[in-house]
């Protein structure tokens, strides 16, 4: 800081800072009725310890201006108090935190939600039902309207133990082709798997880059397991979150997609796929790069990804390849006619924050949870401060010109500044929106129009037996679900020769065991 | 015995003064000692810190392998979980993964030890017979250049290299008229390419050891060897390899003890579910179970069981080492 102050630009910044930090003063002091003041929780200032990790930015900044508005607004000052905060990795930070022993007044940051479910009723951290009942009425208010939020938080003794993130909007990942490869060989946008193949095979044929070379790759994905999710094509499943390979609910039963008849013939058909030359041959090799190179090469033709970011390509590659357009389609109906999109965002993130066993304020701390779920303390965790990062235009928050022009994306700006973390807030699809691209917002509406979105499984919260059974089997047999289904698409093995195998070696390895806990739980948390 | 009580002092006067003996045998001793460490302490000044790393890092956590007895819960602590024997053991041995990735450590190990451990021997010889200096500095730092490498890019120099595409290795494979081939989803091909880039990466720094033990050996023995009409070949053969075979035998000693830690960084970024089979190892078995599912006690017990293991290698390699060859890492 002190080298910075030396140039011109350090001190401008310095005024600035100054400055903003006097206007906020300022007003407050001018206007003592304050529109802010009823959400005042305490007197005197209160300082709370926090422990936050999060992958972009482990630890909770003080000088957030999110953090300094919330001061001014409810009287409560976190205080960094984060553990391993040299680790990306959440499972780390967190055991780091657990062993040293004393925990900080608030325990926060991404995916808490299963080490929290796990060491609450150890007595690590607090039940919230009561405390949410008598001094929370938004948080209340809100579960009461969507009860199955609070079945899906619940730890296995049937107590709430996190305030989560809960996400808005609803689609995630779409289907995208290149639309003017379809023009340049006259072909429809195709609607069916039939129609898909038969894309595919003139993507493949009939060199639609117009290189004169058979280069053209028409699936590729920059996830592997992306390709999984083609088995909805054949009426079979991935998986049931928006975490791969997950377990999914069949009319009230938990059930692994990878034990059914329908991923049996959907693989048995990707096998084919991956054989003719349909699919990118290094498709479990090319990883994350894979999109920006096969689109920016002119190679790639289709692929299931997300909106925004997807979109954001017709700009990004409009002079390098000459009319560009990679356009969002509606999922193909399956073989049955059915027209999924197994992919949504959840509407219950595992992120949020807890209260400690340590914590001597637990009343206050509640309600300064709850603050981040009024209008005020919604709108502060989504878009910033009022006046800095948005202004109120009729009523709606509405980004200034400077951060929806600035360079840095959007919701990276909103990281820097405190907002858009992952404590328990509730997110408004609105902030998204208004930095969504034309193109991305005509793929959602499409999207919108259509009844695509299946339900989520939210993952169920296990006992200690419950557990210790799903620790001992399912690492072992995941493992080898994976190496069959890789071995099948690759064409070292036959799905339909392997399948009674395969099936009997899922038993041998204890799958009915792990159907038989998760189906307990599952009915505990949903069905009392 | 009766004999002796006439002719020397009695038992008890004999006690006595061996007591006696001794004593001040052990005062000379301290004494020296004193003297030892009033000269030396510098010494073991340098040497402090590397004992307390020792201790702190090496000897402090084998606290913690209690917890492969244990039923562990971080927020309980070491000391509050409760006991459960073998329990992790039996799980371990009736899962046939964990089976498999001993048999896969074992046939990795054992082919980077014949692969890998010749390698820098005549790689140093080699650099040694080499009479331009320019040259030989120039290639050794060349070859000493992938040593210095992060494990994540030459993981991705591999993936690149072996790339059905735009490899080099498919490329020279087409030129050839053959068929590309997807290298790194095909469990036979896995060993070769992992041992071999271990190879590329690693022997030309570890040659380092051996150039330095070839520097040392005694020039009038080349001399002679010269007087005695031998040829480079045989100089090579009959001087410099037995001068350097106790720094060979020491080294491979150390390799033996290290055996079983595979280098599995570079497996975890190679590897795939389609060449498991091949590619698991101990190591990247306990990341998968023990870190990403969080089951710290259970990767505990397979990480003391490889460290069993691997302390029973190094002892049966040093005793051997010591009866056949005399030398020995203690």
């Amino acid at each position: 800081m002190t080298r910075e102050n030396d140039t011109r630009f350090g001190r401008e910044t310095m005024r600035k800072t100054t400055l903003s930090a006097t206007f906020l003063a300022t007003t407050m002091l001018a206007q003592p009725g304050f529109a802010d003041e009823h959400l005042r929780i305490v007197e005197e200032p209160l300082e709370l310890s926090i422990h936050f990790h999060w992958p972009r930015n482990q630890g909770y900044e003080e000088d957030y201006p999110v953090e300094q508005a919330a001061r001014e607004m409810t009287g409560i000052h976190l205080v960094d108090a984060t553990a391993g905060r040299n680790t990306p990795d959440h499972n780390e930070a967190m055991n780091l935190l657990l062993a040293q022993g004393d925990l900080p007044d608030i325990v926060g940051g991404n995916r808490i939600k299963d080490p929290v479910n796990q060491y609450g009723p150890q007595g690590a951290f607090l039940p919230l039902d009561e405390l949410i009942e008598e001094h929370a009425p938004n948080i209340k208010a809100l579960l009461d309207e969507r009860p199955e939020l609070r079945d899906a938080m619940a730890s296995s003794d049937g107590k709430i133990y996190y305030v989560p993130y809960l996400p808005d909007g609803k689609f995630g990942r779409a289907w995208y082709i290149r639309q003017d490869w379809l023009d340049a060989l006259g072909l429809e946008r195709p609607d069916n798997v039939e129609e898909l193949y038969q894309v595919l095979v003139a993507f493949r044929d009939q060199d639609p880059n117009g290189n004169g070379k058979k280069d053209e790759i028409p699936i590729f994905e920059r996830q592997w397991e992306e390709l999984i999710r083609f088995v909805t094509l054949w009426d079979g499943r991935s998986s049931g979150s928006d975490t791969y390979h997950d377990f999914y609910v069949d009319n009230g039963e938990v059930k692994h997609p990878y034990a059914t008849e329908g991923y049996r013939e959907g693989m048995k058909n990707l096998a084919k796929w991956y054989a003719e030359g349909l699919i990118d041959p290094e498709i479990f090799t090319r990883g994350s790069s894979a999109r920006e190179y096969l689109l920016s090469e002119n190679l790639g033709g289709l692929t299931h990804d997300w909106f925004a970011s997807t979109s954001g390509y017709n700009a990004a590659l409009a002079e390098k390849v000459p009319g560009f357009n990679f356009a969002p389609m509606l999922p193909p109906e399956s073989v049955s006619g059915q027209r999924i999109e197994e992919h949504r965002r959840t509407p219950l993130k595992p992120d949020g924050w807890a209260i400690s066993y340590a914590n001597e304020h637990p009343v206050e701390t509640i309600k300064y949870f709850d603050f981040w779920f009024t209008e005020e303390g919604r709108r502060l965790s989504n878009f910033g401060v009022e006046g800095v990062h948005y202004e109120m235009v009729d009523g709606e928050p509405v980004y200034t010109e400077e951060v929806l022009t600035s360079d840095q994306p959007v919701n990276s700006q909103m990281w820097e500044i405190g907002a858009q973390i992952p404590r328990g807030f509730y997110m408004d699809y609105a902030y998204e929106w208004q930095w969504t691209s034309d193109d991305a917002r005509e793929g959602i509406e499409l999207y919108e129009q259509n009844d695509l979105l299946i339900d989520q499984f939210l993952g169920v919260s296990f006992n200690e037996e419950e557990q210790a059974v799903y620790d001992k089997y399912w690492p072992s047999i995941l493992t080898y679900m994976l190496e069959r289904q890789q071995a099948w698409i690759l064409g070292t093995g036959d799905v339909e020769a392997d399948w009674g195998e395969y099936m009997a070696q899922l038993d041998k390895r204890g799958l009915s065991d792990v159907l038989e806990v998760m189906n307990s739980a599952y009915e505990r948390q949903y069905e009392s | 015995m009766s004999q002796q009580e006439h002719i020397g002092p009695s038992t008890e006067e004999l006690v006595i003064e061996s007591r006696e003996a001794l004593r001040d045998r052990a005062r000379r001793r301290a004494a020296r000692l004193g003297d030892h460490f009033k000269r030396e302490w510098q010494i073991y000044v340098l040497l402090l810190p590397t004992i307390i790393w020792f201790l702190l890092f090496l000897y402090k956590p084998m606290y913690g392998l209690q917890i492969a007895f244990k039923d562990y819960s971080i927020f309980r602590g070491i000391d509050g979980s409760p006991w459960i024997g073998f329990e992790h053991f039996r799980t371990l041995f009736e899962n046939d993964q964990f089976l498999r990735a001993i048999r896969n450590t074992v046939i990795i190990s054992f082919f980077t030890l014949l692969f890998g451990f010749p390698a820098p021997i005549i790689l140093a010889l080699m650099f040694n017979e080499i009479l331009n200096q320019t040259y030989k500095r120039t290639a050794q730092t060349i070859v000493y250049l992938p040593h210095f490498i992060s494990t994540v890019i030459i993981a991705g120099i591999v993936i690149t290299a072996f790339s059905p595409s735009a490899g080099i290795v498919n490329t020279i494979l087409e030129w050839l008229g053959m068929d590309p081939i997807y290298f790194l989803t095909k469990p036979e091909w896995f060993r070769p390419i992992f041992v071999g880039s271990g190879i590329w990466q690693e022997a030309g720094f570890q040659s380092i050891v051996y150039l330095a033990a070839i520097a040392g050996v005694n020039l009038s023995l080349y001399e002679s060897a010269v007087v005695d009409g031998a040829s480079r070949w045989q100089m090579m053969w009959k001087v410099t390899l037995p001068s350097i075979l106790p720094t060979i035998i020491i080294m491979l000693i150390i390799r033996i003890g290290n055996l079983l830690e595979v280098g599995f960084e570079l497996i975890i970024l190679l590897y795939q579910p389609a060449t498991y089979e091949t590619a698991d190892v101990i190591n990247t078995f306990i990341y998968r179970q023990g870190l990403q599912q969080g089951q710290y006690d259970l990767a505990a017990a397979a990480g003391l069981f490889n460290a069993v293991v691997a302390f029973i290698l190094v002892m049966t390699a040093n005793t051997i080492s010591k009866r056949v060859s005399r030398t020995s890492l203690w």
